[in-house]
């Protein structure tokens, strides 16, 4: 981040989307993750896994520089969407809020109407000229978060009246009505029941063939079910990295298999 | 029973029996209780004997005894008193005459003299004179004056005055008050709700009938409006920068603690750096509700702006969250969701820190509302700033200093009108917050 000559501007394929090199996360003295290299590609599900307060959550979140509101956070190294630094002194992270969507852990919508839920990001990044516009964004998103049909008939309903799976779903429609182009979840399945867990992972299915996909889960059967490429992190370090099938079968660290296997974590 | 214990290999006893330990911890729980049903009590007792001992003192204040009078005074007479040195005595004088010819025409107590007649209605002159003045078409034609008798009749009816405390009086004397009791069974004296206790404005010493408390309800309503208009915007925008934009570093953390401590300041501290500032330096006017509004608001700032900091912080981070993940900016998810959610508990802390200030007199010593006899009503809405003026709780406190025990009684009477007020505004309070109370 401090490093101001220019950019390599070469990414290896058209399908890198994220390329984070040489990250570093500190929260005030404790060193959250060590030197994190990653590429997540594009129009793909990846999962990052490992055990709690290994510091998956913190490198997501440094992917939409969530981290930004915490003030004893510091991030090194540079993390490139696109090929663009997003810790470049010129990004505005509210540009790249929009562009990279987040799902948080607990079902958050806004304590408003269902619709106001979907329609306030298009509002506020002007995507609609008029209410007909917005009106197709509501719907469009709705149906990609799987929820159109149950809710509408009562759009102007609160979102915070919706069960729990429901208001999960609606927060990735809020997250998908801004267009984003890479879509993070942080634990989206954690407070939520095997029923709506299966909807939800279905629906993040569904989302692989529009945006790249990011989950954090504490699922290991959840990770093989959804994600085509998995990290597992551990201690503040990424530890493997690679196909999803792979990392599940034949491990190539030892700390990856005897976590699998439920030795650790 | 005993055998089965002695016999079985349990270790605790049976549960139908409690065992001494157990025994005596539901004994300190009972005392607990106890204790607190006790005090719980105890303050139920002293705000039930507080307020039957306000209504009972203050009660009276909203009554007054008149005597009503049909008289007709004509161009010749109002043209004599006017020319007069002494006009408003030529009036009394005036009065008392036709009051005293009526009487004997209708038959009641020949023997009355004028003195007396003129000690039952005391100073009547001023209010007549001002009559005529601003109604000289009703000269020559028969108005029924309903004026007020002298306070010393109006105590008699009050249960402050009799016989014996009249001994020695030369304002009124126990003849008198058989002169009184004639006139009240003659109709002529009544009793009434007095209004002018509510729209009135302050009277001298001599005139404790004449003292309402409209006045410097006018002049709390224009510190009140100052204190609104300041503190609320300077408070909620000082909380939210503190809340959720600052850093959180050493200098915000004496921040903090200043403003923790400044809500614990004694007022008169702030009436003394107003008189200091806003006064001698800045010379603003003196007894001005301005003066009092820019001190009081000086003194609600800090509860407003702690009252405001809890609500936003009670706000839950996810919705912080959600609406930065959405790519709202920092400003947005404050101004879109978090003051909204935080709303109700801001109007709260608004209305008690107002009425905080709306009963605060040591500040108002100290700025000169409290020495000033609030006479006149402010001419306008400007001059409502800034025209000396009292407020209610200061015009309290002079009518309690002062020695007429009329006066006293109308301090009672003021106390309830300021209760009534305190009331309300804690009312608003509780409304507005089960209207604007959301869920999430």
């Amino acid at each position: 981040m401090n490093d101001m000559r220019p950019l390599e501007r070469i990414v290896d394929t058209d399908n890198i989307k994220i390329s984070a090199k040489g990250c570093q996360v500190y929260y005030g003295d404790t060193h959250a993750i060590k030197d994190v290299d990653v590429q997540i590609e594009d129009k793909t599900v990846t999962a990052f896994i490992g055990p709690s307060g290994c510091g998956k959550s913190t490198f997501l979140r440094c992917l939409n520089r969530m981290n930004d509101t915490i003030d004893i956070c510091r991030i090194e190294g540079e993390i490139l969407l696109d090929g663009e630094n997003i810790y470049d002194k010129k990004v505005d992270p509210v540009q790249l809020r929009a562009k990279v969507g987040m799902v948080f852990q607990k079902p958050n919508p806004f304590p408003k109407s269902i619709y106001d839920n979907v329609a306030y990001g298009p509002r506020i990044h002007g995507l609609a000229k008029n209410k007909a516009d917005l009106d197709v964004i509501v719907e469009k998103s709705l149906r990609r978060g799987a929820i159109w049909d149950e809710v509408k008939d009562r759009l102007d309903a609160p979102g915070t009246g919706l069960s729990g799976g429901q208001q999960q779903r609606l927060c990735i429609a809020r997250a998908v009505a801004t267009e984003p182009e890479v879509l993070l979840m942080d634990e989206p399945c954690s407070a939520l029941d095997p029923i709506a867990t299966g909807q939800v992972e279905e629906l993040i299915d569904e989302l692989r063939s529009q945006y790249s996909v990011v989950i954090v889960t504490h699922s290991m059967q959840q990770a093989a079910r959804v994600s085509q490429k998995t990290a597992f992190f551990h201690l503040g370090n990424l530890v493997e990295f690679g196909e999803t099938g792979q990392i599940f079968t034949k491990p190539e660290d030892p700390r990856t298999e005897s976590y699998i296997s439920g030795k650790i974590g | 029973m005993a055998d089965a214990t002695a016999n079985s290999p349990r270790r605790h006893g049976s549960l139908t029996t409690t065992d001494p330990r157990t025994k005596r911890r539901n004994a300190a729980e009972a005392r607990f209780r106890a204790y607190g049903i006790a005090a719980i009590g105890l303050g139920l007792f002293f705000l039930v004997v507080l307020a039957t001992s306000i209504i009972r003192s203050g009660v009276p204040a909203f009554t007054t005894t008149v005597v009503s009078l049909e008289m007709n005074v004509s161009q010749a007479e109002y043209d004599e008193a006017e020319s007069g040195m002494l006009k408003t005595a030529a009036y009394t004088k005036l009065f008392i005459t036709k009051l005293g010819a009526q009487l004997r025409e209708a038959g009641i107590g020949d023997d009355v003299q004028d003195d007396a007649i003129e000690r039952i209605m005391g100073k009547v002159g001023s209010d007549m004179r001002s009559f005529y003045q601003e109604n000289p078409d009703s000269i020559g034609e028969t108005v029924t004056f309903t004026l007020n008798a002298s306070s010393r009749v109006d105590g008699y009816f009050k249960g402050r005055v009799n016989r014996e405390t009249l001994v020695d009086s030369r304002f009124l004397v126990a003849t008198d008050l058989d002169v009184v009791d004639a006139l009240t069974e003659a109709g002529i004296i009544t009793r009434q709700f007095d209004w002018g206790f509510l729209t009135g404005k302050d009277a001298g010493v001599d005139n404790p009938g004449g003292a309402g408390i409209g006045a410097s309800v006018i002049g709390s309503f224009f510190m009140m409006l100052v204190v609104l208009v300041l503190s609320l915007p300077i408070g909620v925008a000082a909380s939210i920068y503190l809340e959720e934009f600052a850093p959180k570093n050493r200098w915000t953390d004496i921040i903090e603690v200043n403003i923790s401590n400044l809500a614990a300041v004694p007022s008169i501290v702030f009436g003394i750096l107003g008189l200091a500032v806003f006064i001698q330096f800045a010379g603003l006017p003196q007894s001005a509700p301005l003066v009092g509004g820019l001190v009081l608001t000086l003194m609600t700032l800090p509860t407003i702006i702690i009252s405001t900091r809890a609500s936003l912080k009670a706000v839950p981070p996810s919705i912080r969250d959600a609406a930065l993940g959405v790519g709202a900016s920092k400003m947005q998810a404050v101004f879109h969701h978090v003051l909204p959610l935080a709303a109700p508990g801001i109007l709260t802390g608004t209305i008690i820190g107002l009425a905080q200030a709306l009963g605060e007199t040591a500040p108002l010593l100290l700025i000169g509302m409290v020495g000033f006899v609030a006479r006149e009503y402010p001419g306008g809405f400007i001059e409502g700033f800034v025209e000396p003026n009292s407020a209610m709780p200061a015009q309290i406190y002079t009518w309690a200093a002062r020695s007429d025990v009329a006066f006293y009684e109308k301090a009672w009477g003021g106390i309830i009108v300021l209760l009534v007020f305190l009331l309300i505004m804690n009312a608003i309070a509780i409304v507005l917050r089960r209207r604007f109370e959301r869920r999430w």
